[in-house]
């Protein structure tokens, strides 16, 4: 480009959401069933390239986010604040961990036992008290804008790091949780997986994933060839990107149904009794345990949610409920990553849209708090037995080394090898950072 | 965000025609811009010859058609362009000759025409024998205006990229340095400059030493880069004004209200010659103004049509783009078609069945490009059914057309099938989500929602006409039960949303930039914003007898604050007057306005909201982005569409009539070689995944099944579901409509779970099992040759192919007990097949 512009037509921003209908731009691409959905994603990421930003080396292979909506309570959790005085303390009880001086919860035993192979922040932080403006920070890094819908960090991840083994990039472990999981401005087609169906209930399967009944494997390779044929005459006449990428889907559909290896990874049933009772046959173990099948066949980004965490009345009744089947699992998935090798190349993160406030209110619970609260992570490079930042001693605003939504972001994508500089195309061919102003917290990183 | 690199971006402004040419030679008594044009020969140095004037007819004009030179430091630039006889276009200004009438009134001076005196003369231009007059008028020649800091100051910041939002104009500002976002705050901004940190941004001592000034010419370092020469003019007008003490202006200057970017629309070749554009302003105390040296320029296209920052266009490959510059709160644009030089294209004589169709072509042939073919009957009926009706026909019916001989039956169709209680309910539906129409919480669930839907089918069914429709929602008051409408006022209770939803559904405006700064790239600005919130603040709601229904009223206070001074904004129709409303509800005012015939938007977006219904694309595209940076493919069809609905008094059924019976909307999507790459123009009809509703509508069809749907009865269509929150795992996975926000819309685009779905999921199986159409075939003892052309006929509206059959007889050479087996699998893979879930 030889002129020099100080804005171009591309920093336009009436820059609002998708346009209803995607665009597949990609020249060059043959019609056809010969696409693989890995072709796909790897064609599309290559028109995306920007110019002069190298991606980092990539130190984990998937992701595993673990969310948890309503608003956990970092006090009642991964904070306790033991000698704070009791309307901020809360009823319960904490523990010491295998880490010196750090203490969690009373209800978090057996991730007590496991503290020194995850990463606890203490001083995560953001302005956003409504579950949706939190929960939209959560899961696309980005603050909500009334003029565009940014796309989820797993759809990110499908993007950039396409699909491995013939499987999905990105599943959502039962279903879609929320709109902000979705592929905002990029094409639906890195939108989740959903399972359609929960692993913790009885005679779970993975929606339309296994061939019908009476539909033999004869059967359904006679339905592809009839299919083939009553294709050809429009496939022969009519060229279009739609037509494409529609073919490439199907493609990864073929294959998800007629090969057993793929489809293994979402066969819950082959795990062991055993393996299934150490994570808790609830719905906090069973998810983790299939995220974990799911990024141990090749899945890049499992999003699952558990339990429903806004206590705005009776938090101690709600933390029994709630917490202990989630550590049993929590402490189970690091445990089995950890004993597969796996842990060092997968990311567990666990967040929620935000904290809740420092004090006690009158009907036992806590409201809303996103000033300070925790998240925690493990493997995939983060550094073990770690405790970052800390709040003040009420709970109440961070104390040392508050972590941004941006800068969590841009270290989780840094890990995965994307670079949260980077500029990814929305709609009007505009570019938009995968991260607004993120850093790499390199203390959080081995 | 990074903005831009910042070594490179600033370049200094090239020697171009404006500031570095210093040379009018006086030919004979008439001046000659030959220094102007730059070129690529003209860069590297070498004279450049003049090209050849064309050998046939052409026509000379002269932009702008009149110059009005106001004080002393006006100066107007010229554009000299030819047209020829091919249509194609060329900038002549370098080698046009200029005589003034009476040269002791104005004068060429570096390149423009400057004044000398004050009166009248006339401009002749000159060029290959023709020549074109142009009127110069000259005002207070001898006067030497102050430099305004609104006037002057802002512009050179919003051309410099001082206050885009990657640099100072980040609402955090740029190391330590705020301006408002292209300059929405000029009063803010003086005192940032001036007085924020005193003595550091400028020194009135030493004006030349100012920081803004040596960090803008590159004596001090700059994040930023260098931006300008020292001797530049635009270095020059801030150093003026802080010599003159750094004011502020007084609070009557005149502020700019209009701007225009001339030529409009230029058509050019490539290889050729550079074309230039120049930018006139016009301001409240009635002066103009040549802005072309303050202009930001853009383009939409930098492959097809660059344009530099002294606003030089230089063509690419073929193609289109629009040029768009900005000054002030305005933006402009222009459109740039450019062509292949010697091109060898001729017109093909394709009958023109509408106004559409002329207009349709007439930008094609400007294109050079070819429009597909007619599709074939099978393909009109089929495309017509899924659009008008969103059902597919009966067999029966297929038969019947393909076998009619009457020239007029697409005509009729068209005519029969918006008879059809089913084209109701499709604009329902679409209309329902341009509304939002969901149960919530706000609204008193259900009932109320299925109020609202039956109002609104209802108005549809009847004809009303949409402008009554809209205005009869935004000016609704009154119970929500009893007067649906109302809802449009519960659902949504906020009034910025209100103001924003209403424009982008009714318009096709989105002012949400405009709620924290001036639109940069169109003309809204915080004030239009507040102005048009002010219809929306003095809505009053409580709660009714029955705690399901809601009271809609007019409370006669609450106020429209602007966010700078927290002044009140009285209420303002975007882009027109501020009505009188003092006494009569506010909204009554916006309801008569938005339906009244003259309102510029109204007509216009209905028109292409309608149009891309049927196109698969809007003329202006998406189709509620409407800004003057997303400009019309086709302005002229945009317009003679508007005013055809106006005209037929905007009866939706005429107005889709005029569409589905235009050769445009019966051409095949089957690109030519010319129209391949083509995805703007309408020169091929466009593929389409049928939306999720009326897919899952034609399976039913199709497989002879009956869906339950909430609130209908069983075998209604899932077209018809009145509410937004009223959905399926098929709808849902096909992209069905949330209906949560004004952007939520259907979405086709192809995912993992859709494919799956199909090939492996229940709503395929199920529904051929269920709805036993292959029983039934197999035991009217017809032969497996003619149970697989009603199959087809079905499915895709058309007999199989003699190829098709060859394949598939093998088939069904298999034992009779098989023969339910295989035409199921036959049937399920139709069904799978991309011809039947695509629209084409």
């Amino acid at each position: 480009m030889s002129e020099s512009k100080p804005v171009t037509w591309l920093d336009d921003p009436a820059h609002f959401r998708r346009p209803s209908r995607r665009e597949f731009l990609y020249t060059g691409l043959i019609g056809g069933l010969g696409l693989t959905l890995g072709d796909f994603f790897k064609l599309r990421a290559a028109q995306t390239s920007t110019p002069g930003i190298v991606a980092p080396p990539a130190v984990a292979q998937s992701l595993i986010h673990i969310f948890l909506p309503g608003g956990w309570a970092a006090q009642e959790t991964f904070d306790p604040k033991p000698f704070a005085p009791v309307e901020y303390r809360g009823a319960l009880g904490s523990i010491d961990t295998k880490l010196d001086g750090v203490r969690f919860s009373e209800y978090l035993k057996q991730t007590a036992k496991i503290a020194d192979k995850i990463t606890v922040v203490r001083s995560m932080t953001h302005g956003e008290a409504a579950h949706e403006r939190g929960t939209h920070n959560m899961f696309t890094g980005y603050r909500p804008s009334p003029a565009i819908q940014f796309p989820s960090m797993g759809s990110v991840v499908a993007h950039e790091l396409g699909s491995r083994n013939q499987l999905p990039p990105y599943v959502c472990v039962p279903s879609m949780p929320n709109e902000f999981a979705g592929s905002g401005y990029l094409s639906t087609a890195y939108g989740p997986f959903s399972l359609g169906g929960d692993p913790a209930s009885q005679g779970f399967a993975v929606r339309d994933l296994n061939m019908r009944q009476g539909i033999t494997p004869e059967r359904f390779d006679r339905r592809r060839n009839i299919l083939a044929t009553v294709d050809e005459h429009f496939r022969s006449l009519e060229k279009s990107d739609a037509l494409d990428a529609m073919d490439s889907f199907y493609q990864a559909a073929y294959s998800l149904v007629s090969a057993p290896e793929a489809r293994e990874a979402f066969n819950l049933a082959a795990e062991p009794e055993a393996m299934r009772t150490e994570y808790g046959k609830g719905e906090a173990g069973q998810r983790m345990l299939m995220a974990r099948r799911l990024v141990e066949a090749g899945v890049r980004f499992v999003s699952m949610t558990y339990g429903g965490w806004d206590m705005h009345a009776k938090i101690q009744d709600g933390i029994a409920k709630q917490l202990p089947p989630f550590d049993q699992a929590f402490a189970a998935l690091i445990r089995d990553l950890d004993q597969r090798g796996l842990l060092d190349t997968t990311i567990v993160m666990v967040t929620s849209e935000f904290g809740r406030t420092p004090k006690i209110n009158k009907d036992a619970g806590r409201d809303h708090w996103p000033r300070v609260f925790d998240v925690v992570f493990a493997g995939g490079g983060f550094k073990r037995g770690l405790v970052y930042g800390s709040s003040d001693p009420t709970g109440s605003e961070p104390d040392q080394d508050p972590l941004t939504v941006e800068n969590m972001a841009a270290t989780v994508y840094h890990q995965l090898g994307i670079a949260p500089e980077k500029k990814l195309i929305a709609p009007g061919n505009r570019p938009i950072d995968i991260v607004r102003n993120g850093s790499v917290v390199s203390e959080l990183l081995a | 965000m990074k903005p831009h690199p910042k070594s490179k971006r600033h370049a200094p402004p090239r020697s171009g025609w404006l500031i570095g040419c210093g040379i009018a030679a006086a030919v004979g008594g008439a001046f000659l811009l030959s220094a102007l044009t730059p070129s690529p020969t003209s860069a590297s140095g070498k004279a450049e010859s003049a090209p050849p004037p064309p050998t046939g007819p052409f026509t000379l004009e002269v932009f702008p058609a009149d110059v009005q030179l106001h004080t002393k430091r006006a100066a107007q630039s010229l554009v000299v362009r030819i047209t020829e006889q091919s249509g194609v276009q060329r900038d002549v200004t370098a080698h046009a000759a200029f005589t003034f009438t009476d040269p002791a009134k104005a004068r060429i001076e570096n390149g423009r025409v400057a004044p000398l005196a004050d009166g009248d003369t006339t401009l002749k231009v000159a060029y290959a024998g023709q020549t074109a007059a142009v009127p110069v008028k000259v005002s207070e020649a001898q006067t030497d205006p102050a430099v305004s800091f609104r006037r002057d100051v802002m512009p050179v910041f919003l051309r410099s990229g001082c206050n885009a939002g990657g640099c100072h104009g980040s609402a955090r500002g740029q190391d330590g340095f705020h301006l408002s976002l292209f300059g929405y705050d000029p009063e803010g901004d003086h005192f940032r400059l001036t007085r924020e940190l005193a003595g550091r941004r400028i020194n009135l001592a030493l004006p030349a030493e100012s920081m803004i000034i040596t960090k803008c010419v590159g004596d001090a370092p700059h994040t930023g880069g260098k931006l300008f020469e020292k001797d530049s003019q635009y270095a020059q007008t801030l150093i003026r004004w802080l010599e003159a003490g750094a004011l502020n202006d007084p609070p009557e200057v005149a502020t700019c209200t209009s701007v225009e970017l001339l030529p409009k629309r230029l058509v050019l070749e490539t290889p050729g010659q550079p074309h230039r554009v120049t930018v006139r302003a016009h301001y409240s105390d009635g002066t103009q103004r040549d802005v072309t040296p303050l202009a930001l320029f853009l383009t939409s296209n930098e492959g097809s049509a660059k344009i530099s920052k002294d606003g030089v266009i230089t063509t690419g490959q073929r193609g289109e783009a629009f040029v768009m510059a900005r000054f002030a709160t305005h933006t402009v644009v222009s459109q740039v078609i450019v062509i292949p030089k010697d091109l060898k294209f001729t017109w093909p004589e394709v009958e023109e069945w509408n106004f559409i169709d002329q207009l349709v072509d007439k930008k094609l042939r400007d294109l050079r490009i070819t429009p597909s073919a007619l599709c074939d009957d099978a393909t009109f009926l089929r495309r017509a059914q899924i659009d008008i009706t969103g059902v597919l026909a009966p067999t029966s019916e297929v038969e019947k057309f393909l076998a009619d001989p009457d020239p007029k039956k697409r005509e009729r169709k068209v005519d029969e099938l918006l008879g059809r209680k089913e084209f109701t309910d499709l604009w329902a539906l679409k209309w329902s989500e341009l509304l939002q129409i969901r149960s919530d919480q706000n609204n008193g669930g259900y009932k109320a929602t299925l109020n609202y839907y039956d109002w609104l089918h209802a108005q549809l069914a009847k004809n009303v006409p949409i402008n009554v429709i809209a205005s009869e929602l935004i000016a609704a008051t009154g119970s929500t039960l009893e007067n649906p409408a109302a809802n449009y006022f519960q659902l949504e209770t906020d009034a910025l949303k209100l103001a924003e939803d209403t424009a982008q559904a009714f318009m096709g405006i989105r002012i949400q930039c405009a709620q924290c700064h001036n639109h940069p790239f169109d003309r809204w600005t915080m004030d239009d914003y507040r102005g048009f919130v002010a219809f929306f603040t003095q809505v009053g709601r409580k709660t009714g007898e029955d705690p399901r229904e809601k009271i809609i009223y007019d409370r006669r206070e609450g106020e429209s604050k602007h966010p700078l001074g927290d002044r009140v904004v009285p209420p303002k129709f975007l882009g027109g007057e501020s009505p009188e409303t003092k006494g009569t509800d506010r909204r009554e005012a916006l309801a008569k306005w938005l339906a009244a015939p003259e309102n510029p938007y109204f007509a216009r977006h209905m028109a292409n909201l309608i149009w891309a219904q049927y196109m698969g694309r809007g003329i202006i595209e998406p189709v509620d982005d409407a800004r003057i940076s997303n400009p019309a493919a086709n302005p002229e069809l945009l317009t003679a569409l508007a005013g055809k609905l106006v005209e037929s008094n905007y009866d939706m059924r005429k107005f889709v009539r005029e569409i589905c019976t235009s050769r445009t909307y019966q051409t095949s999507t089957r690109g030519n070689e010319t129209n391949g790459t083509d995805e703007r123009n309408f020169a091929h009809a466009t593929i389409r995944r049928m939306r999720a509703e009326v897919l899952l509508d034609c399976i039913s069809q199709v497989t002879e099944t009956k869906d339950k749907h909430r609130g209908l009865p069983a075998g209604a269509h899932a077209v018809e579901i009145a509410d937004g929150r009223t959905t399926n795992y098929f709808l849902t996975t096909f992209g069905r409509a949330t209906r949560e926000n004004i952007c939520s819309r259907e979405e086709v685009g192809p995912t993992l779970s859709q494919a799956l779905h199909f090939l492996n999921g229940e709503t395929i199986e199920t529904k051929i099992a269920g709805g036993g159409v292959v029983k039934r075939l197999l035991g009217e003892k017809k032969s497996p040759r003619e149970v697989t052309g009603e199959l087809y006929l079905r499915c895709f509206g058309r007999p199989p192919t003699e190829e098709e059959i060859a394949k598939l007889e093998p088939l069904w050479a298999t034992a009779a007990d098989q023969q339910p087996a295989i035409f199921t699998d036959l049937f399920w893979a139709l069904l799978n097949a991309k011809e039947f879930m695509f629209n084409h």
